[in-house]
């Protein structure tokens, strides 16, 4: 009996088994030995470990590799913690059009990120609409170079992630809000907690799988960024590379200059072994028993 | 029972929406290969001007360039000609932005697929060799319809290897200033005063203008430092030496350049853009009182009509500071290449050959139209040269482009011009905000020998 229900399930699980092999491991596998070789478009040649020699004094990787770890650092807990107080504000059962806030905030998730990415750069051209509200609030007297400055075109890029991001984790929190019994927050406002005390005390803790779950996959996400860096400045990866992620630089190396594929393969290796420790680090972090 | 029915049909729907995606290819190849055959047969004859059957009937051939104002029209306008004699072949002209038509062009050539790829395609001359190296079986050999002799020197260079022409040398790309008549006179200044002017002189005049009427005289892109690539040029230096090598650290002519791009920025008389739509943007609507670059600018320039009468032109600045350096330089430039491999070679072989590479109708319709400066030896003096712009103030501008042709200093690409050149973007940015000149190249030389040690 046992070893009919063990064939059924290996028959079961076989099909998905080989396609992940096929489709994912495989090409990394031959993506690493990419890695070993270098050479203009197909005249490719063994080098052994050169590629991963010169990513350590390649001033270009090094500088996509710092906005990658920055978007990472400022964006993903800014989302996180938005997308936490929004949803633990929209989980109040009184509040009227919940329906509709939830909609209006998830709705940028389903947009397309080149669309927005590239609505995203006009409004925030120099004679853009955002300039344009600014300026008359009076806030700023000069437009902002948003796309073309160092340290505007990064803010730009971070509040683009953002925008389009929240929405998609607060999601994940609302439905883990749910498994939350209401009478656990009673007993709490009965002694006394205020909002802010329920939230760190109850709601954290106990959606604290979910928050692991969702920084991960943030986490992942913004390592692999490309979408929006491309579009908003026009491919080139912001002013002289200030906004420039591994992604786009990979993209670079493969069509806009001489292609290389190894160097470009050993370059996402780096990307790979980056989500390999971050991933581990949050596990263990998230697990420690109470 | 009736949930289940409602969802095996959605199950049914998605089925056959995906499989009807998949079946578009399998049309097309098959004719063209039988009549690329016969037309081969018929295409050995050298002078293109005796064919009248090369092209097969009901071939379509595509044809790939960027800038609505300029390539495009100028291909549209070929395609005319050429339909008018062989009103059989379709001629597809598709407008692809330049970065768009790179990646589409590396991808394809890198896996051998030639599906979606065209069969002529503009590619700027600082890009060619590095194809022609990485990619040297895709392109077709055009020695039959175009020799080294038709063209203007510095262009056929770099569509030859090996001393074969792969390319249609197509526009000049002699750089000029283009400014403001109206804006210089309310600063103080006149047109004799930017008539080969230096580059310090600019910037003077730059000042006066912001002073007196609030606008920036420039836009600069950070990423995209064509005005560096054109003071070299004009000093007859670039960034690699006649060898092919990296030479950023001890590029006197680099130096001044930058020194040069570092005071404009400091002078506040600059406006930082990002990419092409605000650059033409920029003097379209009147924010900035001139543009240096190439005299392909001219059709985008004049998308601004009410601006009609207040432009002028005048010969790019030399840099005071650099003995080498001349009024004269230029920037992009293109030609036409036919790739091979995508089944129509002798039908755009032939399209090229009674247009472009030939052609002096097409070229002095094209003055009139789009201000091309042709590279076509044979089209140097035709009647539209002579005629002045309205726009520019009934200025003759053709003799003035044609005569600073003459005066650009020839310069080897080499193979990686964009490589190096976003590794300089980021020096000069460093160097603008203040790092040391001389350290900062040295190390960014470094870099850019690894990048190109391939």
């Amino acid at each position: 009996m046992n070893s009919k229900l063990n064939r059924k399930a290996w028959l079961f699980i076989i099909p998905s088994v080989v396609l992940i092999a096929v489709f994912v491991f495989y090409p990394m596998i031959q993506a690493f030995f990419t890695s070993l070789q270098s050479g203009m478009a197909n005249n490719l040649e063994f080098a052994g470990l050169a590629n991963y020699k010169r990513l350590f004094n390649d001033s270009t990787f090094k500088k996509a590799l710092f906005n990658t770890i920055l978007y990472l650092v400022i964006q993903v807990p800014i989302m996180i913690i938005l997308a936490l107080v929004i949803s633990s504000m929209l989980n109040d059962k009184k509040l009227k059009g919940r329906g509709l806030f939830r909609t209006a905030i998830f709705l940028p998730c389903v947009t397309s990120l080149v669309a927005y990415s590239i609505i995203f750069k006009s409004l925030f051209a120099n004679d853009g609409f955002i300039n344009a509200v600014l300026m008359n609030l009076n806030i700023i007297s000069q437009p902002i170079t948003w796309i073309a400055d160092k340290f505007y075109a990064r803010v730009l890029i971070i509040i683009a992630i953002t925008w389009r991001w929240t929405g998609y984790n607060m999601v994940f929190y609302l439905s883990g809000m749910q498994g939350i019994d209401d009478s656990i927050y009673e007993a709490a406002a009965i002694d006394g907690a205020t909002g802010f005390q329920k939230f760190k005390s109850i709601t954290l803790p106990l959606l604290k799988p979910i928050i692991l779950f969702t920084t991960i996959n943030s986490t992942i996400g913004t390592l692999q960024l490309f979408d929006e860096v491309y579009n908003i400045t026009s491919g080139k990866g912001g002013p002289a590379n200030a906004t420039i992620t591994i992604s786009h630089y990979i993209y670079n190396l493969l069509f806009r200059y001489q292609p290389n594929f190894g160097y470009a393969a050993a370059v996402s290796y780096v990307i790979v072994i980056l989500i390999m420790i971050l991933s581990f680090i949050q596990m263990k972090v998230g697990d420690d028993k109470e | 029972m009736k949930k289940k029915v409602l969802a095996a049909l959605l199950a049914a729907t998605m089925v056959f929406g995906l499989a009807a995606c998949g079946n578009n290819s399998s049309n097309e190849t098959t004719a063209d290969t039988t009549a690329a055959a016969s037309a081969e047969t018929s295409a050995d004859t050298s002078a293109p001007t005796d064919e009248t059957t090369a092209a097969a009937d009901g071939e379509t051939i595509t044809i790939w360039a960027w800038d609505e104002s300029f390539n495009i029209v100028a291909a549209n306008r070929a395609k005319e000609i050429y339909q008018a004699e062989n009103p059989g072949v379709n001629v597809e002209v598709v407008t692809m932005a330049q970065d768009d038509i790179v990646t589409k062009l590396n991808t394809s050539l890198s896996s051998g697929s030639y599906d979606g790829l065209p069969d002529i395609v503009l590619i700027e001359d600082y890009r060619i060799q590095g194809y022609l190296t990485s990619y040297g079986d895709e392109f077709a050999d055009l020695s039959s319809i175009v020799s080294a002799d038709d063209f203007a020197s510095y262009k056929t260079g770099v569509t030859q290897k090996d001393g074969v022409m792969y390319g249609v040398p197509f526009d000049s790309g002699v750089a000029a200033t283009f400014y403001r008549t109206d804006l210089i006179e309310e600063a103080g200044y006149t047109q004799a005063d930017m008539e080969d002017m230096t580059w310090e002189k600019y910037i003077e005049i730059g000042k006066a203008v912001k002073e007196k009427t609030g606008k920036n005289m420039l836009t600069l892109d950070p990423s995209d430092i064509g005005q560096i690539r054109m003071m070299l040029q004009s000093a007859g230096a670039w960034y690699t030496d006649a060898d092919g090598n990296v030479t950023l650290a001890d590029n006197q002519a680099l130096k001044d350049a930058i020194t040069i791009y570092k005071s404009m920025v400091e002078a506040d008389i600059a406006t930082q853009i990002s990419g092409w739509d605000p650059f033409v943007g920029a003097f379209n609507n009147g924010d900035v009182a001139s543009v240096i670059t190439g005299c392909w600018i001219a059709s985008s320039v004049k998308n601004a009509e009410d601006q009609s009468g207040n432009w002028a032109v005048a010969a790019f600045p030399k840099m005071e500071a650099n003995s080498s350096s001349v009024n004269a330089s230029s920037i992009g430039g293109a030609g036409w290449y036919v790739l091979k491999n995508v089944g129509h070679e002798a039908t755009a072989v032939d399209f090229l050959g009674k247009t472009f590479a030939s052609s002096t109708d097409l070229m002095n319709q094209l003055a009139a139209d789009i201000n091309l400066v042709s590279t076509l030896t044979a089209a140097e003096s035709v009647e539209n040269y002579s005629v002045g712009d309205e726009f520019f103030g009934g200025q003759e501008v053709f003799n003035d482009f044609a005569a600073w042709t003459q005066e650009v200093p020839t310069v080897n690409y080499s193979l990686h011009t964009y490589a190096i050149e976003s590794i300089v973007a980021e020096a000069v940015q460093a160097i603008v905000d203040g790092a040391d000149m001389d350290e900062t190249l040295a190390d960014y030389q470094a870099q850019a020998e690894a990048a190109v040690a391939q």
